[in-house]
């Protein structure tokens, strides 16, 4: 559904973003995750047909986003950081004025206004003045603005930016409800809401797309899964020797401490390796004082990926 | 619907919702209506300086044909105060946008960057429309019982001349509104430049040769008083339709470039 090659963009003699690709497929959630800086906002920005890239393609539905700029206008949704919003017009009005302004048929206004009321939650606001609402009504308008056409894609940058908590969650929620029907690009620099809300996630620093991945599959291509640290009594040759053979076990390192115990840390593909490795080592004669498990978070991911400096991981 | 008409409809609520645009246009009410009486009516208004005329010259002058005198004075105050109350007009046409954010929303429409700023340009003058509406109520009724017969072509020709004016104002002035984030700066530059447009006849007396000819032919003045003269000029419409045509030309690339940059 949108499929972005090697973009490239730069402003004056700043680099906006150096090297960008991912795609996205029908139906899904695509979080595009990235420090404050990164590109997220100038790729998004391309996407839409807003700014013109350097070099290389972005293609919605087929549709090359400089060839044909009207013809994927029509078919994105865009909410922008700040949602464009007119305080003077009544939320009904604005909805009416986007529908209109994207090229909905007559016909089919009044009905398309009604369903992005209503999926947003602003049936009961529908006659109030924007400028009287609050920031978490706007952004509902805001996502409401992006919906009323029924574009067959949504860009959402930031939307639950200045949100409290119970507005975040709703808004999520609002989100998650529209996938399926839309294919989505759910921007953000926070990473719960980029792990519970989306299908995949694709990592961007420093203008270039660092890791594309389902947020379970980049833990475990970026951390070996699960780490498990042992405590344990021993001769080390035997332990690295027992560990080392069992199946799932990727590394192993030991290191000897100052009460003549050993302390192993197993990194491993899945969380069940932990009861063989115990077993197998009890079974060699091995005392163990201490198991732990510690799962890498997606903020070890990120921050693995974006502080240190190093190739692309594939 | 065509897209001219939606934004067109969104910024004519805009103006018609807006205590701002009401502010301006009963401040120009005011002042307007102030001057028509006193023009038509004071001690040294056009009838009373009739009647003083033929006084002191007796039956054998022929009689002053007030009500065309009154409209030129009239029509070329109503341009004088235009042009201060114009820029008001259309310093918040895209400074708001940019504030608003909303402009975002505009160039990722599928609509063309000269269709929004036609429509924005049309509503803004029909609000101007709306504004000189009344004065020319009173016109009508105070000239109707004028003798000779008024001409209503010379009514007519004048306020076209009115509206173009303001269309070259606003449309200039939305140029300048494209170009900065603040809405008050805006004002002012085309207060400015239009300030400039309206003299540059009169700085530009002395000059000779083609660039003096050049320069006297941009004033905004001298264009405009060639319709309240009553006559339908050709070069003068010509030029106050290159302004309005420059001012939502220039308009859309600056909003344009305003994406590239």
């Amino acid at each position: 559904m949108i499929e972005v090659e090697h973009l490239k963009k730069t402003y004056g003699t700043t680099t906006g973003i150096t090297d960008v690709s991912f795609s996205v497929a029908r139906g899904e959630i695509l979080g595009f995750l990235g420090p404050n800086g990164a590109g997220k906002t100038t790729t998004m920005r391309i996407l839409t047909g807003y700014l013109p890239a350097d070099q290389g393609e972005a293609r919605i539905d087929g549709l090359e986003v400089h060839e044909d700029p009207m013809g994927v206008r029509q078919r994105i949704g865009y909410l922008p950081e700040t949602p464009p919003l007119y305080p003077d017009m009544t939320v009904a009005d604005f909805l009416l004025f986007v529908a209109q302004i994207k090229g909905v048929s007559r016909s089919e206004q009044q009905q398309k206004v009604a369903v992005a009321l209503e999926r947003c939650g602003l049936g009961a606001k529908r006659q109030v003045l924007i400028r009287k609402l609050s920031k978490g009504f706007r952004q509902r308008v805001g996502i409401a603005q992006a919906i009323v056409h029924e574009p067959p894609v949504m860009i959402l940058d930031e939307p639950t930016v200045g949100l409290d908590p119970r507005q975040i969650i709703e808004v999520r929620e609002l989100i998650r409800g529209l996938a399926g029907d839309h294919t989505i690009i759910l921007c953000s620099h926070i990473l719960p809401e980029v792990s519970m809300t989306c299908d995949r996630v694709a990592i961007i620093h420093q203008g270039q797309v660092v890791a594309t991945n389902t947020p379970a599959g980049l833990l475990s291509q970026l951390e070996g899964g699960v780490q498990f640290n042992l405590e344990v009594a021993g001769d080390p040759g035997l332990v690295r020797q027992v560990l080392t053979g069992l199946e799932g076990v990727q590394t192993t390192t030991l290191d000897h401490l100052p009460s003549g115990l050993i302390t192993v840390h197993l990194h491993a593909t899945a969380a069940t390796v932990g009861p063989h490795a115990v077993a197998a080592l009890v079974q060699a004669g091995i005392a163990i004082h201490e198991v732990s498990r510690t799962q890498a978070t997606l903020e070890d991911v990120f921050l693995r990926l974006t502080t240190t400096e190093g190739s692309p991981t594939p | 619907m065509p897209k001219i008409l939606v934004i067109y409809r969104r910024e004519l609520h805009f103006y018609f919702a807006s205590p701002w645009s009401y502010t301006i246009a009963g401040a120009f009410w005011l002042l307007a209506g102030f001057f028509f009486v006193s023009m038509l009516l004071g001690p040294q208004g056009v009838i009373a300086q009739a009647l003083l005329r033929d006084r002191l010259a007796g039956d054998g002058v022929p009689p002053l044909d007030v009500a065309y005198q009154f409209l030129q004075l009239f029509l070329s105050l109503l341009g004088t105060l235009a042009l201060f109350v114009l820029p008001m007009l259309s310093m918040g046409l895209y400074t708001g946008e940019r504030q608003r954010g909303t402009l975002e929303l505009l160039a990722t429409s599928p609509v063309a960057t000269w269709a929004v700023a036609l429509g924005k340009l049309l509503a803004v003058l029909t609000f101007f429309t709306f504004m000189i509406t009344p004065l020319l109520g009173w016109e009508v009724i105070a000239l109707s019982t004028a003798s000779p017969p008024f001409n209503l072509g010379w009514l007519i020709l004048g306020h076209l001349g009115l509206l173009l004016l303001a269309g070259a104002v606003l449309s200039l002035g939305m140029f300048i509104s494209s170009l900065t984030e603040s809405t008050i700066l805006a004002g002012v530059l085309t207060f400015g430049l239009t300030l400039s447009l309206w003299l540059v006849d009169l700085l530009t007396q002395g000059w000779e040769g083609t660039g003096g000819d050049f320069l006297q032919h941009l004033s905004l003045v001298k264009s405009y008083n060639t319709f309240v003269q009553g006559i339908l000029d050709v070069s003068s419409l010509g030029v106050l339709l290159s302004y309005i045509f420059l001012g939502v030309f220039l308009t859309s690339q600056s909003v344009e470039s305003l994406r590239r940059s």
